[in-house]
């Protein structure tokens, strides 16, 4: 009988026990991996810049396009798309605020967390800078904190616009902005972090949950990283250091020791390779693919870990991809609710109260301000159930039936807005719509389905009624989009 | 034959432990099948409803003859002879008048002094802790009812089965689970429209959205969730039609709530767990009033489902318990309401329970941070409803706690 020996499990990720030499040539092998991984788009006829891959990115980037958008953004081409992206006007707040009166005709009461989710998706829904209220979405999903406790929505605010006007920095100056943050202060319990009662809830989740992942520190790291956030409070909106109640005393964490406070805190735990690779593997999550291969995830540490966590410079080159663009990226994801609800309004033009789309939203899992924990939401295959779908459903009708007076089409519903009334054959109807819905991916025998019941009156197919009565054309089709936009196609973002 | 059973055991078993003595093992095994084909007869149904904002159990549970009460509750104490009184110790609000008629046909049971150690003050904190029945910090993703719906043997393809149904907005926390899907049916008009039949738009939308022809994820993966959102439907949809009743629920979000909970019971759809829920119980500030108008409602709702079930043959397999984040402080505050406490009281009612009074009535003079010291943890009442669900406790609720006697 042989005896097994035991293999030696291989260091992932920390690099402290290789030789000088090792590690440069594992250097070079993941530069070179990520220059093949995210390799600019080709320039051939196979890869051009596109509607299909303008609308992609447009999802991704913000929440799915008007058609005329996505032809402006093919119009300019990728390279001029993805500057325009980071061109975005820094602060848009007032504007929102005087838009938001407007449109509710009321006063801003901030004091109520349903009337600021409200808020922030008007602005999805109309700002001229989507790309930024994505990112702080993402943001927003990573450093995950819930009115729920913080209650103050003054704080949960203030935290949004810093997401918004550092969207796109470097992750560094995010996470040191976060940990002085009024509102993650409340949340993880850094207000009452003193050095003779230490508080370790912030410590352990910047560790955990923001920076280097789980596995890669221990309770000993926990409780000294603990020791450096002391005093580190807030008095009212604003962070405040309290010398008195901070431990000044020597730290050992990670590897290094010193008279640690919480800035030197976050610049060690960025600086840990295994921090590039948990950003790069949410990153990938969010924007590209919902199950990123391993390799994929050391191209992208290395490229960020390259830009030190720049996370403009890692976007560009993603969006700017030949990867992004392949079928590993390309309607892979499962919208998220804010994706599908804000993505449809944009992408038919319609408008909404936004005070219902966020009710919209709850029913299908996905309240602003509230996500579930500090792990924040798990998306993809989490946010479909019977329930959620339902709502989906339900959705897709409401949309649907906007400003329908009996058949008679408003000015302003969505049908009229993405259909010219000079169409009048079905099938170029559903070509029309699975154009606007879907850049025309949508499987033949789908449409075939949706065109025979365009016609289908009640008695039957009625083709002439269709061309001839408009009445009857418009009530058809906007059936047809209620069908449409319920189907499992269009919930692949 | 010594050598032989060691290699057959190493090369075999390797990893798995205590596997030296085989008839622990034989025994473990006969008993996992005694306790799946239990849990496959086993047809009780819980039924949660969730006091949300923290109730105060003092002016629910009065101690009458305690004068630490009255000091501590100048305009918010329930005068001796208003209250509904159970024993020499103890009365119901007034408002709980019909709960009070069911603790004297033993269908009601009263936990006194329950909570956990370390108690929080957070809604959101406590509320994680009752609902995933851990006071860890890191609690488990899956809620407490959620762990029970996971380990129920799957229903036979062609029965159908909805295991857990929440009736309130969103899926709470202690539903949430790592297999089972819980419809949450807070609006079942969402659902309309969704049954079979219906308008021909909605016939298209369920042939193209539930094809089954297979295909590539995410539409494959989405396609299958479809079909089971369209089957619940159907479902709920023939529950209510056939559902009949006489019995009448106050016009309120938890009367509507326990209906549709009758409603869905009665059909037969393999339902174990129910969750509702009724707000408003953090009361800061006035709390008088308001308080006294929430528990009537509780009272009603909950006495026309006692009424409601009995009459539709279900009495004898369903309890409700309910439950709360927290009590309030002993003493009112300056608003003439009450701040968040720790230790409360809660119900269990139903034909098999034991009614009566358990546990011990907390103490008002030893307080913890002038809060009520809890004696009973929760999770003692979660595993005897867990053991009288026919499951066995521990797995679900992470350690051993002794089981109350309460069914």
């Amino acid at each position: 009988m042989t005896r097994q020996t035991k293999k030696t499990p291989e260091r992932r990720g920390g690099s402290g026990g290789l030789s000088e030499k090792r590690r440069f040539e594992q250097k070079g092998t993941c530069a070179r991996m990520a220059a093949e991984f995210f390799a600019p788009l080709p320039s051939d006829s196979g890869h051009r810049f596109d509607e299909k891959r303008a609308a992609h990115l447009l999802r991704r980037t913000g929440f799915g396009a008007s058609p005329a958008e996505i032809a402006a953004c093919v119009e300019r081409g990728l390279a001029d798309a993805v500057d325009g992206l980071f061109q975005a006007p820094e602060d848009e707040a007032e504007k929102y605020a005087r838009a938001f009166d407007v449109v509710n005709g009321g006063m801003l009461n901030f004091g109520d967390a349903d009337t600021c989710r409200a808020w922030w998706l008007l602005r999805m829904v109309s700002t001229a800078a989507p790309f930024r209220e994505k990112l702080a979405l993402f943001w927003h999903g990573h450093f995950a904190t819930s009115v729920d406790k913080v209650e103050d929505t003054r704080l949960m605010l203030c935290q949004l616009e810093r997401f918004r006007r550092q969207a796109w920095g470097t992750f560094r100056d995010l996470v040191l902005a976060i940990a002085q943050d009024p509102a993650m202060l409340v949340w993880l319990d850094g207000e009452s972090n003193t050095q003779e009662h230490p508080n370790e809830n912030f410590a352990r989740e910047l560790m955990e949950l923001f920076t280097v992942g789980i596995g890669h520190y221990t309770e000993q790291d926990v409780q000294e990283a603990a020791r450096a956030f002391t005093g580190w409070h807030r008095e009212a909106g604003a962070f405040v250091f309290h010398a008195e109640a901070h431990d000044a005393g020597v730290k050992r964490i990670l590897g290094k020791s010193g008279r640690f406070n919480g800035g030197d805190v976050v610049n060690i735990l960025v600086a840990q390779p295994e921090t590039a690779r948990f950003l790069a593997g949410k990153l990938l999550r969010f924007f590209a693919t919902p199950q990123p291969a391993a390799d994929v995830v050391a191209a992208a540490a290395e490229l960020l870990d390259r830009t030190q966590l720049n996370i403009e410079w890692f976007l560009r080159d993603l969006f700017q991809s030949r990867y992004f663009y392949s079928d590993a990226c390309y309607r892979q994801r499962i919208a998220s609710p804010v994706e599908f609800v804000v993505g449809t309004v944009r992408t038919l033009g319609v408008r909404q109260p936004a005070p219902e789309l966020a009710g919209n939203l709850a029913g299908m899992g996905q309240r602003l301000l509230s996500p579930p924990n500090v792990k924040g939401w798990d998306g993809e295959q989490e946010w479909v159930n019977s329930t959620t779908l339902a709502a989906r459903a339900a959705f897709a009708e409401t949309i649907a039936g906007l400003n329908a007076e009996g058949n008679a089409l408003q000015p302003d519903c969505p049908i009229a807005t993405r259909v010219s009334p000079e169409i009048t054959a079905p099938d170029q109807v559903v070509e029309r719509l699975a154009e606007v819905l879907f850049q025309g991916d949508l499987p033949a025998a789908v449409r075939q389905e949706l065109a025979a019941f365009l016609v289908l009156g009640d008695d039957g197919p009625q083709p002439d009624a269709f061309r001839d009565d408009e009445g009857f054309r418009a009530a058809k089709t906007r059936d047809l989009l209620a069908v449409m936009l319920a189907l499992p196609e269009y919930q692949a973002y | 034959m010594n050598m032989t059973r060691r290699n057959f055991i190493h090369a075999g078993l390797a990893g798995l432990p205590c596997i030296s003595l085989a008839g622990t093992h034989a025994r473990l095994f006969a008993e996992a099948a005694q306790a799946a084909a239990a849990a496959d007869r086993n047809d009780h149904v819980l039924v949660v409803v969730e006091l949300a904002g923290g109730n105060d159990g003092l002016n629910t549970l009065i101690p009458l003859e305690n004068a630490l009460y009255y000091n501590n509750r100048k305009t918010l104490a329930i005068a001796k002879q208003d209250a509904v009184r159970l024993n020499d110790a103890v009365g119901l609000h007034p408002s709980l008048a019909a709960m009070g008629e069911l603790f004297k046909q033993g269908r009601l049971a009263i936990v006194q002094g329950v909570g956990y150690p370390n108690p929080d003050r957070s809604h959101f904190r406590s509320m994680e802790i009752w609902q995933t029945a851990s006071i860890d910090k890191r609690p488990p993703a899956a809620g407490w009812l959620g762990r029970f719906l996971d380990r129920l043997p799957p229903a036979p393809d062609d029965r159908p089965s909805i295991p857990g149904l929440a009736l309130t907005g969103e899926l709470p926390q202690g539903m949430r689970a790592g297999k089972v899907s819980a419809p949450v049916v807070g609006q079942l008009d969402q659902f309309a429209g969704l049954e079979e039949g219906g308008q021909p738009r909605h016939q298209l939308r369920r042939k193209l959205g539930a094809a089954s022809t297979p295909t590539a994820d995410p539409v494959n993966f989405l396609r299958g969730q479809m079909r089971a959102a369209y089957r619940t439907a159907d479902l709920l949809k023939d529950a209510a039609a056939k559902y009949k009743s006489p019995v009448e629920y106050p016009a309120s979000g938890l009367g509507e709530q326990l209906k549709r909970a009758a409603q869905i019971l009665s059909g037969n759809l393999g339902v174990r767990v129910v969750f509702a829920s009724q707000d408003g119980y953090d009361t800061h500030a006035g709390q008088l009033e308001p308080h006294a108008a929430l528990l009537s409602d509780l009272a009603a709702g909950l006495a026309a489902f006692d009424r409601d079930l009995t009459a539709l043959g279900l009495a004898d397999r369903v309890v409700v318990m309910t439950f709360s984040e927290f009590g309030r402080r002993v003493a009112e505050n300056a608003s003439g309401g009450t701040d968040h406490g720790a230790a409360s009281c809660l119900f269990l009612q139903g034909a098999p329970v034991k009614g009566g009074c358990h546990g011990q009535y907390p103490s008002l003079a030893e307080l913890d941070d002038g809060d009520l010291v809890f004696n009973t943890d929760f999770r003692r009442v979660y595993g005897a409803l867990l053991a009288w669900l026919g499951c066995p406790a521990t797995p679900v609720l992470g350690a051993e706690f002794a089981a109350l006697e309460l069914l």
